[in-house]
């Protein structure tokens, strides 16, 4: 096989479809992984003494366990349990338990930064906790929380590659199913490297948009 | 406040100085034939295995590495005069360590495939081996299911076992790509046998024999594929080659073989 058959017919075929998987896994994480920060920070911050002490124990498990150590424990712990995950749901879930982890610190430090004064204000004018924190506390929270919800959305992009680990064959796994096969270990992790790069950079590009766009005129702090 | 903040970061900056300089202090440069500090002593040579390989390489309880492969390159070793490093690693990745002079030699079971050649030399033959079938007790799939493509197989990725069904079963159409799952060692294959989330596994058959020793698996046929194993060897390194080759032969015409071979029921 010529070098030019290899990328054409071989190495591009695969990584693609790999990317698709990889894309796949991205886009069904990523936005339950949001909400799950939200409700984590919200519920750790407003909450009870109870809830905000599991919304704490959460935020301690889940950060503390390397999310590869999660994967193996949903995938090949659970059948022991009675509970058999197909590796591609497998590896959603543990996206979404870790990436909902993370994100709540960077939202929970977006809600403490919104000054005490306005919950009471809100409340003075007749709405309830959980209006305050809807209308007057959250909007504004989560407008200071895209830059570091978006770093985890980068961090989620790059470890998608964690789920070839229990067989699902996205992006580097495809590569790295490849290269073992043709033995171009670079060729195949640089096109990898090339694609990561290129989604990161939209990814990157994107959040900048949609920060311009939801800014506040006159709050920018610009 | 912000004197506060900036202590805390100077107290980290610190604190990864410290560690950083400490680790450094701590490494041995492990190269191939590496010769040590001493001069004139005998060479070392690192030989990769695969950690999780029974009855050719697994690592034991206390840590020890062990098997029919491992007890061989040591036996050759003696004889030959030179010493061995056992270095375990992931199999996916063993022919690029060997060619980046990371390993020198790979004795692990490893068949002796023309496009492995492409990569790498390899010693005479010291073993000849078929791929092997195994499924879950509790279920009925044969032979001529897992022939037809009907059934979901996983293989370790990059062995020959998922080589032959990737040739005989998908490029031929008769089983979909997906029902093959790939795992980066075998025991997790068995794992989700176990789990039945796969009707079979494929592997070489003597380690897949040792793999689902006690488990509720059994073995429920070949393909007579014939292969032989050989030691992989970087191709610029042809001393070696000949001696690791004289080695084979002297180890197969000793009664260590034959003592190894029943010590780890290859017969």
């Amino acid at each position: 096989m010529t070098d030019a058959a290899f990328f054409t017919e071989v190495l591009i075929p695969a990584l693609l479809k790999g990317g698709v998987v990889s894309l796949q896994l991205i886009a069904l994480a990523a936005p339950f992984g949001l909400l799950a920060g939200i409700a984590i920070a919200i519920g750790r911050t407003y909450g009870g003494r109870v809830v905000s002490g599991l919304c704490h124990g959460y935020i301690i498990f889940f950060k503390g366990c390397p999310l590869l150590l999660l994967l193996f424990i949903l995938y090949f712990g659970l059948p022991s349990l009675g509970i058999t995950l197909p590796a591609f749901v497998a590896a959603v879930i543990g996206f979404i338990l870790c990436n909902g982890a993370y994100n709540s610190e960077y939202i929970r430090g977006a809600l403490l930064s919104v000054k005490e004064g306005q919950m009471i204000a809100a409340q003075a004018l007749g709405m309830s906790r959980w209006q305050a924190i809807r209308h007057i506390i959250l909007p504004q929270a989560l407008r200071r929380a895209i830059p570091g919800v978006s770093n985890e959305f980068i961090y989620l992009i790059k470890y998608s590659s964690l789920a070839y680990l229990i067989t699902v064959t996205e992006l580097t796994g495809a590569a790295k199913i490849v290269a073992a096969k043709y033995f171009a270990y670079f060729e195949a992790f640089a096109l990898v490297g090339i694609f990561y790069l290129i989604l990161v950079s939209i990814a990157t590009v994107a959040v900048g948009v949609l920060e311009k766009r939801l800014a506040i005129p006159g709050f920018s702090g610009k | 406040m912000n004197v506060k903040i900036y202590g805390v970061l100077l107290v980290l900056v610190l604190a990864f100085a410290v560690c950083f300089t400490g680790c450094t202090g701590n490494q041995t440069p492990a190269g191939p034939g590496s010769e040590d500090s001493g001069a004139n002593e005998t060479p070392l040579y690192v030989v990769g295995v695969d950690g999780a390989y029974p009855p050719y390489a697994s690592i034991l309880k206390d840590g020890t590495i062990t098997g029919l492969d491992v007890e061989s390159i040591q036996w050759i070793a003696e004889k030959k005069g030179f010493r061995v490093k056992i270095q375990p690693m992931d199999w996916d990745g063993i022919i690029p360590a060997l060619n980046a002079h990371k390993i020198d030699m790979v004795y692990s079971g490893m068949t002796i495939t023309p496009e492995r050649l492409e990569a790498v030399n390899f010693s005479i033959p010291y073993l000849t081996i078929n791929q092997s079938f195994a499924i879950h007790n509790d279920s009925t799939i044969t032979m001529a299911d897992i022939e037809a493509g009907t059934a979901v197989i996983g293989a370790q990725s990059g062995t020959t076992g998922a080589y032959w069904v990737e040739k005989n079963l998908i490029e031929t159409g008769k089983m979909p790509k997906e029902n093959l799952k790939l795992y980066g060692n075998f025991p997790l294959a068995i794992t989700d046998l176990v789990n039945k989330r796969i009707d079979a596994t494929v592997y070489d058959r003597p380690p897949h024999l040792s793999a689902i020793e006690g488990k509720p698996a059994h073995i429920i046929g070949e393909i007579y594929t014939g292969e032989s194993y050989g030691v992989a060897i970087r191709k610029d390194d042809t001393e070696l080659l000949n001696t690791i080759n004289d080695g084979i032969t002297e180890l197969m015409a000793s009664p260590k073989w034959q003592e190894l071979l029943e010590k780890y029921e290859m017969n």
